[in-house]
């Protein structure tokens, strides 16, 4: 009995250990070119001056605010992966596992939050998951040629 | 009747990825090199369309799918403990000495869990099959669990710059977790039935997890022996 309930705490820890290790794996990987930047451009992305404030100046942010930013650059950025210069307008296989890391970093935000504990750390992690599907955007934007249209002008006519 | 359907899909799912990452290797020709992930996706590809027959030909309330189900799981746990011994084996390509000993554990460990879960069996034998499915394998998920958690903290140790391995590693991590966690909870629930309906739903989504990651690892990461030698 102890040992089955011993055995089911570790696994659940595991668990989301592995699901957590293999998330930031996946956000590890290096994209050549800050494709990035356009796409915050483009579409007047939030994420990247929210990062500036919290690593740079440590700036105390309104929470509501905050978590309001974060979804709608979420949403913003997921319509974008399925519909932006994607063949197949579906998720890929690492996105899928992404979004749903993003999705579980949200809800743990709201309970750091209510527990005052590693806030910044969960911010940074959904900024660290919301660059890397600018990057993924940006990338896939930058191999369509339209003529002398630039990423910008391309998301424009979604 | 809602999370069977979906658990179906789920299944279904597997297959067509399993079978799609097996020919995957063989067209690419890694087929040798990626020995323990094509060794385990064969096994899993067989165990599933061996479940899907027998479901289709008795149905999902009949005794001998019950039974077919749990030994082809037992089959399953089997080669994935096989899987990580031979990733094991694929860290310590160029150390000897350090496979040795590693082999040594792996062999002291499998023979522990038999005598472990011979020793619970043998007090159940009224109910040797279901205590069987209960003690045996969920011991040998936790085994796979925690040799596979040490294999990855010997590649963080070693500071391994083999990215593809960290994340098949991981993909196997979910596999036993998952299952692992679920039996536990299980056993400790005397097989309740909303234990029962989780166990039967977490175990395709942890396998469904695990072949969207090592799909990822396998077509979109380069594994050591390409980013030394890409020609």
């Amino acid at each position: 009995m102890i040992l089955a309930a011993l055995i089911l705490t570790i696994s659940t820890a595991m668990f989301f250990f592995y699901f957590q290790v293999a998330c930031q794996k996946i956000l590890g990987r290096q994209f050549n070119g800050g494709y990035f930047q356009s796409i915050v451009n483009a579409n007047r992305l939030e994420f990247p001056s929210l990062r500036k404030s919290l690593e740079e100046f440590g700036a105390p942010v309104d929470y509501p605010r905050l978590r309001m930013m974060l979804k709608c650059d979420f949403l913003a950025l997921t319509y974008l992966l399925k519909n932006a210069a994607n063949v197949n307008r579906r998720y890929s296989n690492e996105e899928w596992l992404l979004i749903l890391y993003f999705r579980w970093q949200f809800l743990s935000l709201a309970v750091r939050r209510l527990l005052k504990v590693g806030e910044k750390k969960a911010i940074l992690r959904l900024i660290s998951v919301l660059q890397y599907f600018a990057n993924v955007v940006g990338q896939r934007v930058n191999k369509v040629r339209f003529g002398n249209l630039s990423a910008a002008d391309y998301l424009l006519n979604l | 009747m809602d999370s069977n359907i979906a658990s179906y899909v789920l299944q279904d799912a597997g297959i067509f990825i399993e079978a799609a990452l097996v020919l995957y290797l063989a067209w690419s020709s890694q087929w040798k090199r990626q020995g323990a992930v094509a060794f385990y996706l064969t096994s899993l590809l067989v165990a599933q369309l061996t479940r899907a027959c027998v479901l289709h030909e008795f149905g999902l309330a009949s005794l001998r799918y019950y039974y077919v189900y749990w030994s082809t799981d037992f089959l399953l746990v089997i080669s994935a403990f096989l899987a990580v011994c031979l990733f094991f084996r694929r860290v310590c390509l160029r150390e000897e000495k350090k496979w040795r000993l590693i082999r040594f554990l792996l062999v002291f460990l499998s023979v522990l869990v038999v005598v472990i879960s011979g020793l619970s069996l043998s007090l159940n034998l009224n109910d040797f099959f279901t205590y069987f499915i209960i003690a045996f394998n969920q011991n040998l998920y936790f085994t796979c669990l925690v040799l596979n958690t040490l294999l990855y903290l010997l590649l963080q140790y070693i500071d391994s710059t083999d990215d593809q391995l960290g994340l098949l590693v991981c993909g196997v991590g979910f596999q036993f977790a998952g299952p692992t966690a679920t039996l536990a909870l299980l056993h400790l629930t005397a097989g309740v039935r909303f234990a029962q309906s989780l166990t039967f739903s977490v175990m395709p989504l942890c396998t469904f997890g695990m072949l969207l990651l090592w799909g990822y690892a396998i077509v979109h990461v380069k594994d050591e022996a390409t980013q030394v030698s890409p020609a």
